[in-house]
């Protein structure tokens, strides 16, 4: 079995392959490269690493079993503003709720600012028609019959007008489905190559906005989407790559080319994705089921919180994608913009800041010589002398420490009176603080107790700073993954095949009836059975089948739902007490508060079916139980730490590092792409599959 | 004294306490029950040192921000610094003792630390229904007891222990308290995680490091402030309008004046001149609300968030440089007990027209004339099992042509910035449908080089028969244009009734409307003025314009001296060039 991962970053393209010979389970090889990416068509860098890695691990192409693939392309669509013309049938007299969005601006101390979903729509207001029709809630009645004819003139304009896509979002729809299933067809009929979909297919809850808003966004990045994918199968085809290709979500599941085609709205948070996941299965042979991960690029850091095992989802109400709201299954990962590029300045009022202005890859920082005269945080390091020369990428880049120097030394040091380590010491400080109170919004804020997580920092820059944010933070310990930087594209190997499926239900819980329990139930067969049938499409067999019921529940009378776990078994008056005591729990632990005296509401009722896939196994190391062995030593060099100032710093090889190896603090641990920093009054040792756990000593 | 702090250390404590406020207004409305509460975000939260200064504050909405000092010193005239007790909570909302208005009610809690009073956390937030005259909201009422409950610094708490009689007390004068208790029990669950973070905060940091840092980000807040306003001339600014009428005395309109003084690295707005109080509740607290208008304006116009991208903390800084006069017994700074409820529509337009005032020196930072009013709906009925329904909406509006854009259509201007509620979500709910809400399509907006933002259209329809009080302003005085720009459009407020097909007007603002099933309540709201003379305009946006329905063809031409052309490509308008250009020739 031989199995690729692939993940697509802004600068480079990770590959991981990993073959189990014929017949032994355990005993597998795992072969990493790495080309830059592309981004006018991300499938040619994808398709030429994969052709490298293959040549590296000595295997055919058309020996790969299956190739994992996380992608950027559809966020990049949405936020380079190059998807489809788009054009939208409506209820009549809301035509503009996609230019109205919540009609709370985006800045409150500003008169100039920008209204990005009205000066770039997703939907022009010209594409957007009104249809006469009107449904009555609560039930979904029909008030006003759906006016075929006017439809059909609408799909007819569409059709001159030459548009891609077309969406259908009629107020209540979410109640019954009926007059967007009608209008779909009828567009179908007219536009037989257009991307169509109606709101309630794509998300099928209350809230107009929000379902109007996601349904667009489908369609916007629909047909580039699916045509990209086409692409890449292709063009793995004509080199003789004939796996099967399955595509990174949002939610942390993998998917198939055609689920994503259809629905490519859960592709948006592909790209980081993969490095949760990744961090995740590095908890778990490090036997660590409670991890705050922190994947530090160049720009930017995203950060997410793993608790007993299992990602934590964002709340519905707050994901988003270039500030348009996009109502799918999304891993709670904040992204924030600090990074090796972010940018060290005194401001007019003479503050420090670093961040988040970036140097980008050009420039670049000012040490890599190519024009940057702005201090990064990357200088930074280099002047602290925590990135060596002779290291950096394993020498595949050469830096100039004195450029780094004198960015700092003209623009932060001489302006506020500090010397130039000091200064860099203060970029450091400030960049960590500033992720530091990322991580606690994403912990802390939620309810999180970081003192029982492990910190695990990754990216290539991710273990320079992680034992210092470990501290911030008050994390338990602090982990250094093996291959911090394509800890990402390890990541793509161990997801599991999952998709959600979710109905607006709107019931109390409390005084629920037995007509409710069985619209309920009713609901839940529903959902569920359409997860069967795509499972099946899938080629899983029924007895990998997993499915889980979760339950979207507020107070009534609140605004903002909750998850609640819903019983394996059909709902009735002896069991809905469960689902409302979770409420409660997942209540207390995000607000503080909650209440045995108010009435539980269920919103949406939500299906998760997953199927486990094989998963990547490392090889143990061999066993050593050395402190600070002298076969893994490079040389010293002075290194700065805070408070203690310069110190002689050993240098190791993390290739020779052993089992149970000891190193202590001042150390730092160096490998081709990443560097672990181990500060003064730190133990850092070796766990059995070469990942590193920190702690004080 | 503690020494200056490294810049570092700064950032640091800065940053943690930005933190805290944030995490305590996201409690406050993600668990509060009331839709202006947890969808329209009406509310503020923050820290505060033992002498009232703002240590760090929730970015909600601008008319909070500034407000919850006021509220602190207010309760001290009931609860003096030696009667806090840990775990104390004081509920207030008196309106001549800090309150921004009654609705807004504080929740305070005091902040120990080894047994020492150190500060608070607080809270304001704004209630549905307070008990006053009419459900919601109120205009035509004789005086301040009218507003319903007055707490005036109360304790809700002692010691940790909830004072149940009070708590009924609430629970009993409230037309909905079903939305109400929970309200407040998600502010209290709000400053006591304040509480609790200050502590920490504490523990991590020294006191002294922790004081000594806020005083330093408002210093430097105001160091920023200082340096924008020194590079307007010295001079005085004026500018005036008028509001429609006090909600009783339908024939006589209300002037404001304003007068801008720079004065250096100083500034004073002085409204002397401006209508005198009035009797119905249609006047300004002046520390709640008029002083933290004049704050915000300039925070907007000199500190522009979307223009800078320096990131400078919200604090009491930004307000040191700016002096607020208003004369006793004026509109903005009543005399007791006159009712001082409905004060928004006035702040708006003062701010509005401080930003009128200063754009001949500010050309870069202004806007033309802004909706600059409020649309504040308060709908509700009695439910067949004898309790109340109330709801409250905020109706957007739209934004002046600015200097390198356009008005925002349909936008929270100004001194606002709710959300809107979900439709589908009220239809799940109560017995109202909303039949309408879009774009305002009856006139277009003011023409300009950049064209004023559209106005909204928003139509409501009683299912069952019920009441209506609106708070609103602005159907006789329209949004100015500026540097050739067009004046804007005037809002109105239409009554339909569905069964007997007659319409109506209405006046802008109202209490206590009986309303019939079938009744449909359509507001307009005012259409922003243009920035520039139109002629000026990219004739391909005004095409843009006609394509997507904001104004048609006539009226490019009238306005914007732009001929445009039929053809047949399913959009059926394009650009003649050169019969614009001998248009715009001869127009200009």
């Amino acid at each position: 079995m031989i199995r690729v991962g692939v993940d697509v970053g802004g600068t480079f393209t990770d590959i991981v392959l990993e073959q189990t010979k014929a017949g032994k389970g355990s005993d597998q090889d795992v072969v990493v490269t790495k080309v830059p990416s592309t981004p006018h068509d991300q499938s040619e860098g994808v398709v030429k690493g994969v052709l490298q890695v293959c040549e590296q691990a000595g295997v055919k192409p058309d020996d790969i079993d299956v190739l994992f693939h996380g992608t950027t392309v559809a966020t990049n669509m949405v936020i380079e503003r190059k998807g489809a013309e788009v054009g939208m049938l409506t209820t009549k007299g809301f035509r503009d709720i996609l230019h109205m969005a919540r009609h709370k601006r985006p800045h409150n101390f500003s008169l100039q600012f920008d209204v990005p979903w009205q000066s770039k729509p997703l939907v022009k207001r010209r594409n957007r028609l009104s249809i006469t029709e009107r449904l009555m809630p609560p039930e979904g009645t029909i008030e006003v019959p759906l006016d075929e004819d006017e439809v059909r003139q609408a799909a007819e304009l569409f059709k001159k007008r030459g548009l891609d896509a077309v969406i259908i979002g009629f107020l209540f729809s979410f109640l019954n489905d009926a007059h967007e299933q009608r209008a779909k067809e009828i567009v179908q009929e007219v536009m037989p190559d257009a991307f169509v979909c109606a709101s309630s297919e794509v998300v099928n809850v209350i809230r107009e906005y929000e379902r109007f808003s996601s349904t667009a966004m489908n369609a916007y990045i629909g047909p580039k989407t699916a045509l990209y994918l086409r692409n890449l199968e292709k063009r793995l085809l004509d080199n003789d790559v004939n796996a099967v290709v399955r595509i990174m979500q949002s939610n942390g599941g993998i998917s198939t080319i055609a689920n994503t085609s259809e629905r490519p709205i859960g592709l948006l948070l592909s790209g980081p994705a993969g490095g949760v996941i990744g961090g995740r299965w590095t908890g778990e042979h490090c036997d660590t089921s409670n991890v705050i991960t922190i994947d530090i690029g160049g720009t930017s850091a995203d950060i997410s919180v793993i608790q007993n095992g299992e990602l934590r989802v964002k709340n519905p109400r707050d994901t988003e994608v270039a500030s348009l709201p996009v109502l799918v299954p999304m891993i709670d990962i904040d992204a924030i913009g600090a990074g090796g590029g972010s940018i060290a300045y005194v401001d007019a009022g003479g503050a420090f800041r670093v961040g988040p202005r970036s140097a980008g890859a050009t420039p670049g920082p000012a040490c890599y010589g190519n024009g940057g005269t702005e201090p990064t945080v990357t200088d930074a390091q280099v002047v602290l002398g925590r990135l060596d020369e002779e290291q950096f990428l394993g020498g595949d880049l050469s830096i100039d420490a004195k450029l780094a120097r004198k960015a700092i030394e003209t623009h932060i040091a001489k302006p506020l009176g500090l010397d130039v380590e000091e200064a860099a010491l203060g970029i450091i400080r400030i960049i960590n603080n500033n992720m530091a109170l990322a991580i606690n919004a994403n912990s802390v804020a939620k309810g999180v107790d970081p003192r029982g997580f492990t910190l695990m920092g990754f990216g290539g820059a991710g273990p320079l700073h992680s034992v210092a944010l470990g501290e911030m933070i008050s994390a338990k310990d602090v982990i250094s993954p093996l291959q911090p930087g394509i800890t990402a594209a390890m990541g793509l190997l161990v997801s599991d095949l999952q998709y959600e499926y979710t109905r607006s239900v709107v019931a109390t819980l409390n005084d629920a009836d037995d007509n409710t329990f069985q619209h309920l139930n009713k609901v839940a067969d529903e959902l569920r059975a359409e997860a069967e049938a795509q499972l099946e499409a899938d080629g899983i067999d029924a007895k990998d089948r997993r499915f889980r019921k979760v339950m979207e529940c507020r107070y009534a009378g609140q605004g903002f739902e909750l998850r609640a776990d819903v019983p394996d078994a059909k709902l009735s008056k002896s069991n809905v007490q469960e689902v409302i005591d979770s409420f409660f729990d997942v209540h207390k632990q995000q607000y503080g508060h909650a209440f045995k005296d108010q009435v539980t509401e269920a919103v949406t009722l939500r299906v998760i079916a997953s199927a486990a896939v094989d998963t990547l196994r490392l090889k143990d190391l061999p066993k050593g139980g050395e402190t600070n062995p002298s076969a893994a030593l490079l040389y010293s060099r002075a290194t700065v730490f805070d408070d203690v100032g310069a110190a002689d710093t050993p240098r190791y090889d993390r290739m020779k590092l052993k089992a149970d190896d000891v190193i202590t603090g001042p150390a730092m641990i160096t490998q081709h792409n990443s560097t672990t920093l181990v500060p003064p009054g730190h133990k850092a040792t070796v766990l059995g599959h070469g990942d590193i756990r920190i702690a004080k000593s | 004294m503690t020494k200056e702090l490294d810049p570092i250390t700064l950032q640091v404590v800065g940053g943690a306490l930005h933190s805290i406020a944030e995490q305590m207004g996201n409690v406050l409305y993600r668990m509060s029950y009331s839709s202006i509460i947890r969808e329209s975000q009406d509310l503020g939260a923050g820290l505060f040192d033992k002498d009232y200064n703002t240590l760090c504050e929730s970015d909600s909405t601008p008319m909070h921000i500034g407000s919850l000092p006021g509220y602190l010193r207010g309760i001290e005239q009931s609860v003096p610094l030696d009667a806090w007790k840990d775990g104390d909570c004081v509920i207030h909302n008196h309106p001549y003792k800090g309150a921004s208005h009654s609705p807004d009610i504080a929740i305070v809690m005091p902040v120990f630390h080894e047994g020492e009073l150190v500060g608070f956390s607080a809270n304001t937030a704004h209630h549905v229904d307070i008990g006053a005259a009419t459900p919601g909201l109120i205009i035509d009422v004789p005086d301040m007891w009218a507003e319903g409950m007055l707490l005036d610094g109360v304790k809700l708490y002692n010691e940790g222990a909830r004072n149940e009689d009070m708590w009924k007390y609430i629970r009993d004068n409230t037309r909905v308290p079903g939305l109400v208790m929970g309200d407040l029990e998600a502010q209290i669950a709000s400053a006591e995680l304040g509480v609790k973070r200050f502590k920490e905060l504490l523990e991590l940091y020294q006191k002294d490091i922790v004081i000594q840092a806020t005083k330093q980000l408002m210093d430097y807040t105001e160091k920023r402030m200082r340096a924008e306003i020194a590079k307007i001339p010295d001079g005085e600014y004026f500018a005036e309008g008028f509001l429609d009428d006090d909600g009783r005395n339908r024939e006589t309109t209300l002037p404001i004046k304003v007068c801008v003084r720079v004065e250096g690295d100083g500034v004073e707005v002085d409204v002397t001149g401006s209508s005198p109080q009035v009797p119905t509740a249609f006047n300004v607290p002046f520390d709640g609300s008029t002083k933290v208008a004049a704050f915000f304006v300039f925070r907007a116009l000199l500190l522009d968030t979307y223009t800078s991208t320096d990131d400078i903390p919200a604090n009491e800084g930004s307000f040191r440089p700016i002096k607020v006069t208003a004369p006793e017994g004026c509109i903005f700074n009543p005399i007791a007990p006159a009712a001082a409820e409905a004060r928004f529509c006035q702040i708006q337009r003062m701010a509005d027209l401080v930003i009128k005032a200063l754009a001949p020196v500010l050309p870069d930072r202004c806007t033309a004339g802004n909706a600059a009013t409020l649309s504040f709906a308060a709908y509700s009925g009695v439910r067949p099992s004898g309790d109340y329904w109330v709801f409250l909406e905020v109706n957007e509006a739209a934004m002046g042509g600015r200097p390198m854009s356009d008005g925002p259509d349909t936008v929270e201007e100004l001194m606002r910035n709710t959300r809107n509620n979900p439709l589908e979500d009220l239809g799940m709910h109560l017995p109202l449908i909303c039949d309408r809400y879009e774009v305002r399509d009856d006139v277009p907006p003011g023409a300009g080089k950049f064209r004023g933002g559209s106005g909204v259209v928003k139509s409501q329809r009683y299912l069952t028969p019920g009441f209506m009080t609106h708070e609103s302003d602005r159907h006789l005085d329209p949004p100015w244009g500026i540097f050739g720009g067009k004046e804007g459009a005037v809002g109105k407020l239409e009554v339909h009734n569905t069964k007997t097909g007659e319409t109506r007007q209405e006046y802008s603002k109202f209490s206590g409307l009986r309303t019939e099933e079938g009744d449909v309540i359509s507001y307009f709201s005012p259409s922003g003025g243009g920035y520039g003379d139109p002629l000026e305009r990219d004739p391909h946006k005004v095409l843009d314009d006609v394509l997507d329905g904001f104004f048609d063809v006539d009226h490019a031409k009238e306005a914007y001296g732009v001929v445009l052309k039929e053809v047949d490509d399913g959009y059926g308008w394009a650009l003649d060039a050169s019969a614009t250009e001998n248009l715009r020739t001869t127009m200009q």
